[in-house]
């Protein structure tokens, strides 16, 4: 058992957090408080090798492992980047793209992965609706085969870059009758005709990525645009999970050391009583939890990533008490922090509010708390 | 980075673990009784030092640099199979041990070393005094060098194996340094209490001792070396020993909710059917291998990164004392009255926990020295 990221893992890490310090925090604020997403910034992880990192260098990538793909991860949140962008980062690299990468013919490979890797294409995932969110096998979204196309139907909720993707893959029924494995997975392209985005939602928190409904109406795209073959696309979608349970969750480490810094640096800083706050037990005792959290986090995810570097099956326990631990375990040092830097702490000045407002997703998307209880209580 | 222990550690911890459930059949290790507490103690240190786990951090040929890595795994086995032989053995073995190990010289501590190796030798170490506190409070117990011996003179609290122990290293001051005075069992002015009775770990010997013009020889003190913070260190291996019983209190009680959970009945099918037990038991194992992963990573620090280890050590300790009372408490929960009753994994981790916040570095004080590291005031 070794725990060590190799020197150039390190150096890579190194590397990322002063490229996002320089290229991506100073406009985090903005975007943030104006829900917009920061195509700049988005463009600029492309650039410097982020968005295809795990790619093989032929699709335009760096050919990473997935341990240094998480290393990434946790820089950008260690360097302070929103968990907007990380999760869009993170829904186009991980849940569209990869699955490009492991299901798609060479054809579609070339065709969108260079462009994935850039930036030049958004990338965004469809499986959720409104009536089936952990609850895969009741998807009402319908792809029939008729003639040389297949017809969707059906709406998807919900997805993280929906307005703004030029590329979606997306889950819909071929078999309805045969539930999960009646499953299958397209790509479905922007301006295809019967396919609409629906407006940005409105959200607490991970502002500067946008969510939206998919709406399919007679969307027809040609029978090319499946993924793998009919049937396959829970397999797929399960497959995503560890990243979803990896990477996806690899900022939320490297934000408990933003956070615990920028609280260290308040506390010192604030004076209470005639002595800097940083100077009372209880203090501490909260820049303690932060530090707490960040150190139990790290290995759960990195375990998830080796393992996935191994080529082990599944490894759904794993990813899911990673998932779960995160979830419902990032609240407490993300209040805290709010909590220590008292009403500062209550106003979009500070970065600790939006972290804050970011990290009550953790336990609800990509698989709830509730969910991933679930299905540890099966495994285990 | 690698997640997975060797085969051949794998296989040391498998043989541990048989080792193990042969020893306790027949037996009960949590015995209160101070005969059987002696007995059972001596019998586990002649069968583990046929396992090499007395040899773990004690021996410069272990299975890496430091063996601490290994020995968090091996501790977390015995810890599982009994709460008070592991406090016996460790504050012993991986306590008492450590510090001939690392600061001892000369043939008398060379001589306890091996005994100790061999399972032979009990040790104890007299460390905690009145305010129970040594962070903030100056040591009171003090040598004095009498001729060719050292007069020792001074009270300690708790001192667990206290007294059942051959050889008890007494921590004290000398020449204004901190030093370890080495006291037989039954040396001239040792006075050990009465055995005191505890919340856990009623199978494991613990009294108060005072020591009055207390003489031993003066080969039988240990200097460490200048700059080495004694206290500090002696801490770190007393968090580490308790981050194991964690690990131990965990995985026995989870194991036993978990047990009862699929043979238990209610409204015509196991218990573990119902959300309410399924998903306190995914939340168990959650805090389980969360605790682990972290566990570990602090141990491997030790042998890799000394310096960065006490204070990640006092992360996994603060998170490991206080997800142990969790999981013990939801396991109780979950074996309803059969948890309740005494002489379960569950109950006893339940009481158990307690020390583990308490003792070593407790959580207060750990926590402080990690925001003091925060804070940049260390």
């Amino acid at each position: 058992m070794d725990f060590a990221l190799s020197r150039e893992q390190l150096m890579f890490k190194k590397e990322v957090v002063n490229f996002a310090k320089k290229e991506i925090v100073p406009r985090v604020r903005e975007y943030d408080l104006k829900e917009a997403f920061d195509f700049e910034s988005f463009r600029k992880l492309g650039e410097f090798g982020i968005l295809g990192l795990h790619f093989p260098e032929k699709y335009g990538g760096e050919g990473a492992d997935v341990v240094t793909t998480v290393v990434a991860g946790e820089a950008l949140g260690e360097a302070g980047v929103d968990g907007g962008l990380t999760l869009s980062y993170g829904a186009h690299s991980f849940l569209c793209a990869d699955t490009i990468l492991c299901h798609a013919t060479e054809a579609q490979k070339q065709k969108y992965l260079p462009k994935l890797a850039t930036g030049e294409m958004i990338g965004c995932m469809g499986l959720s609706e409104p009536d089936a969110g952990s609850d895969v096998a009741s998807l009402k979204t319908t792809a029939e085969r008729v003639g040389d196309h297949y017809v969707l139907n059906g709406t998807k909720m919900w997805i993280t870059n929906g307005p703004i993707a030029d590329v979606a893959v997306i889950y819909a029924k071929t078999q309805p009758e045969l539930q999960h494995a009646g499953i299958s997975a397209f790509i479905v392209e922007k301006g295809t005709q019967g396919f609409s985005a629906g407006p940005p939602l409105i959200k607490m928190g991970v502002r500067s990525s946008q969510t939206s409904e998919l709406v399919f109406n007679d969307c027809e795209i040609p029978l090319k645009n499946l993924l793998g073959k009919e049937g396959e696309g829970f397999l797929m979608a399960m497959q995503t999970v560890e990243w979803d349970r990896s990477a996806l969750l690899s900022p939320f480490i490297g934000s408990a050391a933003f956070l615990l810094k920028k609280c260290a640096g308040y506390a010192k800083g604030r004076v209470q009583f005639g002595r800097p706050i940083g100077q009372f037990q209880a203090i501490k005792h909260k820049l303690a939890d932060i530090r707490i959290f960040g150190e139990a986090a790290r290995a759960l995810i990195y375990r998830v990533a080796w393992c996935k570097d191994q080529g082990r099956s599944l490894n759904h326990l794993e990813a899911s008490v990673a998932k779960l631990f995160i979830g419902e375990w990032s609240l407490s040092p993300t209040n805290d922090a709010v909590a220590l830097h008292g009403g500062y702490g209550f106003t979009h000045e500070f970065d600790v509010e939006r972290i804050f407002r970011d990290s009550r997703l953790a336990p609800i998307g990509g698989g709830t708390s509730e969910i991933q209880k679930k299905i540890i209580s099966k495994l285990m | 980075m690698n997640f997975d222990f060797t085969e051949a550690e794998m296989q040391f911890f498998n043989n541990l673990q048989q080792m193990l459930r042969q020893f306790g059949e027949g037996r009960n290790p949590e015995t209160r009784d101070l005969d059987g507490v002696r007995r059972n103690t001596r019998d586990a240190l002649a069968v583990l030092s046929t396992s090499g786990y007395l040899n773990l951090g004690l021996d410069h040929a272990g299975m890496n640099s430091g063996g601490t890595l290994q020995l968090m795994a091996a501790m977390e086995i015995v810890a599982a199979f009994s709460q008070s032989l592991f406090l016996s053995i460790e504050m012993s073995t991986h306590l008492f041990g450590r510090i001939l190990f690392a600061w001892g010289q000369g043939d008398p501590i060379a001589r306890a070393l091996l005994s100790l190796k061999q399972g032979k030798l009990l040790g104890a170490v007299a460390l905690s005094e009145k305010t129970l506190n040594v962070e903030n409070d100056p040591m009171d117990t003090r040598g004095v060098l009498k001729g060719d011996h050292v007069s020792i003179d001074g009270s300690k609290q708790y001192v667990v194996n206290g007294p059942i122990a051959d050889w008890i290293a007494v921590v004290g001051k000398f020449h204004d340094s901190h030093a370890i005075f080495l006291v037989k069992n039954g040396t001239r002015g040792l006075e050990k209490h009465e055995r005191i009775q505890t919340l856990g770990y009623e199978g494991a010997a613990i009294c108060p001792m005072r020591f009055d013009d207390c003489r031993i020889p003066a080969d039988q003190v240990i200097i460490p070396p200048d700059g080495e913070d004694v206290l500090a260190m002696l801490r770190l291996w007393e968090n580490q020993i308790l981050v194991g019983a964690c690990l131990g209190m965990m995985t026995s009680s989870f194991e036993a909710a978990k047990a009862y959970a699929h043979a238990h009945q209610s409204g015509g099918k196991p218990i573990v059917a119902y959300q309410e037990v399924a998903f306190k038991l995914a939340e168990m194992l959650t805090l389980d291998q969360t605790s682990r992963l972290l566990a570990y990573r602090a141990a491997w620090m030790s042998d890799v990164n000394p310096a960065e280890a006490p204070s990640l050590t006092l992360c996994a300790k603060v998170f490991c004392a206080e997800s142990a009372e969790r999981v013990a408490g939801q396991a109780l929960q979950i074996l309803a009255g059969h948890g309740y009753q005494l002489g379960n994994k569950a109950e006893s981790a339940f009481r158990c926990a307690k020390y583990a916040q308490i003792a070593g570095t407790s959580t207060e004080i750990a926590r402080v020295k990690i925001g003091d590291e925060a804070l940049g005031y260390v």
